[in-house]
């Protein structure tokens, strides 16, 4: 935080007074990102300087291009533009969709909130924090809504850890895979933070359920740490060593930062367009500072966004980067995962 | 218990209770105007609840849902025309009571067992939600597959005059819903490289293009049909005893009701039927039905109110519609991020208990202000139509809009809009379509994910077998019963415009088939197999029309006398009603010149004048108003209407279509 305290300091020629900023939203109202974008709105009037009014705009439709392509067209680099990015957003770019008419990796983010993914099997089929009965199974199944979205990193992390009798089942929600993992039609299910500690805290509790594993924490060094949310539970880079008997390194490790970034880092993103003039960033940035400094915002943060800490400044723009662009080495591994299962869709 | 409690303290917040009243009025509304129902209701509002907390969303949805079945007697006892669906057997002894001058006697005994039923209704689904989580637990991918069949199979079988027309309907549903994405492997299908159709066409088009279009130039086309005379003053107090004499029929018929509700895709439309003729079958004396028994009144009633109840138990724990208006509910429940199945009776539970105490004071709230201001609402059957219709057209583009702010949706909606028309007119189901088309990818990924988990051995788990079994007795009972009825082919004019449409409805499943050949197996097995069962259904039906058209010998047999039944309908004024539809194109090109906010001022003036010359007072101020609400609005919720080619030419106020900033 002592890094950022000297640049807040007033910033005499941006000045939004009676000005109006649109916040484009590329999803339905009542989503993830539309929540994120309301609950930070108030406290963008509040900080950014000349108190401008800020308004949500939601353009939903073709899976968030829509709005995101809108954004690109219309939106002014003046600051009274900004964009609700999510993991959706991120996996249309990285995965090379071509109706994508955004340049994302060039945007100028201005606050992340990341999220986190965790593992977890029935108490039947194996031991916490262990894949070994797992790994002896012939059939391992698990939900996957649709290989074009970020459900698709399940299938590299699961070939990552040597689970060959994983198969994907479509069409899934992770609340309808939740379901049916508790009937015991599927054997491996995941959810994010929130319904983690709703839905599955409890049936660990009553010994139903077992932790296998989460995706872990990603710092801006790279190095991995535990989710707070299940401290004992292993990270992926340590599962992966304990399964495979090396570190993970090399192309899997550059793999595993990239669908990091997007899925986990950037779960949630403000962004300001391309050509938007650094003061403006900054105004930005030291307006996304103060805020996580009022005690208004420190109150509800946890139970409104989450308990992960939000990223400000430029290590969100080297993330955005990373996960909006995939190396071809990659894009290669994911591909692989998807023909071994048969899927016609491929990573461009 | 403790949740019960609570959600019912919740549910008194006064802003849940206003979202519920202001829920509860337009449902009323709604239920007034013959014709439109809670399908045309939800649709309106969909557009808007999502910007809503989910509980207030849900009171508001339940609240227009659940007095349309109260409301609708008004134009049933008064004008004879079933409000909705759900009111057709109150009119039979609705309205010789009113002719007697017993309408206020009428009313009060149907609003009172509306109250009873919606009350009962309510409280069998509270207690079903108890036993819901076993239930959920038994039924796997295989159960939930069957389940859908089922739903289907009743659905085409009872919505549609003819079972083979109705059966088609659904299959044809089911095509349409497969356009978009395909689920297992992402590709694109029948989208014509457009980002449009890539999500599928909406739920909210399709429900109100199919409903509320067709009503509205229905109702315009029949013109007259306004109640006569408003003798309600006297008799309320006969009707409230006559419900209470008959309690032990309001207790039964409520059952049944529900019973018949929570079947999934039977409840809606038959559930009336079902209690009068139960009324009629335990009744001795059975002289005065159809002339003014306040007993085919009762029974009716308290049926249709008590289905709601029933109708939600399969909506809330598998996601299956029982009926059209269940269908936009679902749609609601996507919007505002519910998930039906396990969570609304784990973690949702609260809400689950908002709806159903929801249910249960909108009802109390429907028939109260039925009764308390029946004369001020059975005014709004004085209202012409013609001064209505270009409201409510506005209103149903404003809704379109708010969807998605995509122009390509009013496209959807016309075209959706023209199909609702020809299906109304030639006898074929919309229910069926509409839910064939909700319950598509669901079918589709159904498949997928039995046949991964189980494969075959699905059919042999105890549950499926009961479904089977279940689906089998349906399709017996339905043949026998739809046997005996007495089609006339001889009255019916205009056959082959329904010969003409059958070969116009076989470019779907054609075209589709020629679109997805190419594609991946997994992304083209779906609709390709729904596409050549249609087929064949159509090919069936055409010959069975053109061997009805030259009365040719074969079809005297008992089998095809089945299936020459009510295969032509009678058709109504179409072309009266395509002149309106037209007026509807018409109002688009004026969004396209004009944007949204000036054109629908210039609609309803052009409107309402063509009809009637004198009326521009009302014109002026109905289209002031509209454009009050619509500034209003726009400065609330940020909205920006459609806008057209004007604004690029002269400078406007950003709400009429100018420039952003």
């Amino acid at each position: 935080m002592s890094l950022f305290s000297f640049v807040s300091i007033g910033n005499a020629d941006v000045n939004f007074a009676g000005k109006t900023v649109t916040w484009v939203v590329p999803f339905k109202e009542g989503g993830g990102t539309s929540r994120f974008a309301r609950f930070i709105q108030p406290f963008l009037k509040k900080y950014l300087p000349g108190n401008p009014d800020v308004q949500i705009m939601h353009i939903p439709g073709g899976g968030a291009i829509k709005g995101s392509n809108y954004f690109e067209k219309n939106a002014k680099a003046d600051g009274t533009f900004i964009f609700g990015c999510s993991t959706s957003v991120i996996v249309n770019v990285a995965t090379g969709n071509p109706l994508v008419k955004y340049n994302l990796s060039e945007y100028r983010p201005v606050v992340l909130l990341p999220q986190n993914t965790h593992w977890f099997t029935r108490s039947d089929l194996a031991e916490p924090h262990d894949l070994s009965k797992i790994k002896e199974r012939k059939l391992v199944l698990y939900a996957l809504k649709t290989p074009a979205s970020a459900d698709l990193f399940h299938i590299w992390i699961y070939e990552k850890l040597g689970i060959k009798g994983a198969k994907p089942i479509p069409g899934l929600s992770s609340s309808g895979g939740y379901q049916a993992f508790l009937r015991g039609e599927i054997h491996l299910s995941s959810h994010g933070a929130a319904n983690y500690v709703k839905k599955v805290k409890p049936e660990i509790e009553k010994g139903k359920v077992v932790d296998l594993m989460t995706l872990g924490i990603i710092g801006a060094d790279g190095s991995v740490s535990r989710n707070p949310l299940a401290p004992n539970a292993p990270t992926f880079p340590e599962m992966y060593e304990k399964v495979n008997g090396k570190k993970l390194e090399g192309d899997d490790l550059e793999a595993y930062y990239a669908i990091g970034a997007a899925w986990s880092q950037a779960s949630k993103a403000m962004m300001l367009p391309a050509d938007a003039s650094d003061e403006i960033v900054k105004a930005y940035r030291d307006a996304a500072i103060k805020m996580t400094n009022d005690p208004e915002f420190k109150a509800k943060a946890v139970k409104a966004l989450g308990p992960f800490p939000l990223i400000i400044g430029e290590e969100a723009g080297e993330i955005i980067k990373k996960a909006a662009v995939f190396s071809d080495t990659t894009k290669k591994q994911l591909n692989a995962a998807l023909k071994k299962h048969k899927f016609t869709y491929r990573v461009q | 218990m403790e949740q019960l409690l609570a959600a019912l303290f919740q549910l008194f917040e006064p802003t849940h209770l206003a979202f519920l009243f202001a829920g509860t009025l337009l449902g009323l509304i709604v239920g007034i105007l013959p014709g439109m129902g809670g399908t045309s209701g939800l649709a309106l509002v969909l557009p808007f609840v999502f910007t809503m907390e989910p509980s207030h969303a849900l009171a508001m949805m339940i609240g227009v849902l659940a007095p349309t079945t109260t409301s609708d007697t008004f134009p049933a006892v008064l004008m004879g025309v079933p409000g909705t669906a759900g009111s057709q057997a109150t009119v039979m002894d609705g309205f010789p009571l009113s002719k007697k001058g017993m309408a206020a006697r009428a009313l009060s005994a149907a609003f009172s067992a509306s109250l009873l039923g919606g009350i009962f209704g309510a409280f069998i689904l509270s207690i079903s939600i108890y036993y819901a989580i076993p239930i959920i637990m038994a039924f796997g991918f295989g159960e939930q597959f069957l389940l859908v069949v089922l739903a289907l199979l009743m659905v085409g079988a009872l919505t549609g005059d003819n079972l083979f027309k109705g059966i088609a309907s659904c299959f044809l549903g089911l095509i349409i819903g497969s356009i978009g994405t395909a689920p297992i492997t992402g590709d694109p299908r029948y989208t014509f490289n457009t980002l449009y159709l890539l999500e599928g066409v909406p739920l909210v088009v399709v429900g109100l293009g199919l409903f509320a279009i067709p009503e509205i130039v229905g109702l315009l086309d029949s013109k007259g049909s306004i109640a006569k005379s408003l003798n309600t003053k006297k008799g309320w107090f006969t009707g409230l005893k006559d419900v209470v004499k008959n309690w032990f029929l309001v207790l039964r018929c409520s059952t049944l009701g529900c019973l018949v509700g929570a079947l999934p895709g039977l409840g809606g439309t038959v559930v009336d039927w079902i209690a009068y003729s139960h009324l009629k079958q335990t009744t001795k004396d059975t002289s005065q039905f159809g002339k003014g028994d306040i007993r085919g009144v009762i029974a009716p009633e308290s049926a249709n109110n008590a289905k709601e109840g029933g109708a939600l138990i399969p909506t809330l724990i598998f996601g299956i519609p029982g009926s059209g208006n269940k269908v936009l509910l679902l749609g609601g429940f996507v919007l505002i991020g519910i998930e039906p199945g396990l969570d609304m009776v784990t973690t949702n539970l609260d809400l689950t208990y908002l709806m159903i105490w929801s249910l249960a004071i909108a009802n109390i709230l429907g028939a109260g202000i039925c009764m308390g201001f029946s004369s001020q609402i059975s005014k709004f059957t004085l209202v012409p139509y013609y001064i209505l219709a270009p409201v409510m057209v506005c209103l149903i583009f404003f809704a379109t809009f708010n969807i998605n702010r995509d122009w390509y949706d009013f496209i959807g909606l016309l075209s959706f809009g023209i199909i609702g028309i020809t299906f109304k007119n030639f006898g074929w189901s919309r229910p069926a379509l509409l839910i064939g088309f909700f319950l598509s990818s669901k079918v589709e990924l159904l498949s997928y994910q039995t046949q991964a988990v189980y494969g075959l051995s699905f059919l042999s788990r105890p549950v499926s077998i009961i479904l089977i079994i279940l689906c089998l007795a349906t399709i017996v009972l339905l043949t026998k019963q739809k046997f005996d009825n007495n089609y006339r082919s001889d009255l019916i004019k205009g056959k082959l415009t329904q010969i003409y449409y059958i070969v116009i409805l076989l470019c779907l499943p054609l075209s589709m088939i020629w679109f997805t050949s190419s594609l991946d197996y997994r992304a083209n097995l779906f609709p390709i197999s729904l596409s050549v069962i249609a087929l064949s259904l159509l090919v069936f039906i055409l010959i069975v029309k053109i061997a009805d058209l030259k009365n040719l010998p074969f079809l005297n047999n008992t089998l095809m006398k089945f299936a020459r039944s009510n295969i032509f309908e009678i058709s109504g004024n179409f072309n009266n009603q395509l002149f309106y539809y037209l007026s509807f194109i018409g109002f688009l090109l004026m969004n396209f010149i004009f944007g949204f906010p000036i054109a629908a001022a210039l609609f309803i003036n052009m409107f309402i004048l063509f009809h009637n010359r004198k009326a521009y007072v009302s014109s002026i101020c109905i289209s002031a108003a509209l454009m009050v609400i619509l500034w209003a609005l726009s400065s609330l919720l940020t909205l920006q209407f459609p806008n057209g080619l004007i604004g690029l030419f002269v400078d406007l106020p950003w709400w009429l279509g100018g420039q952003l900033n």
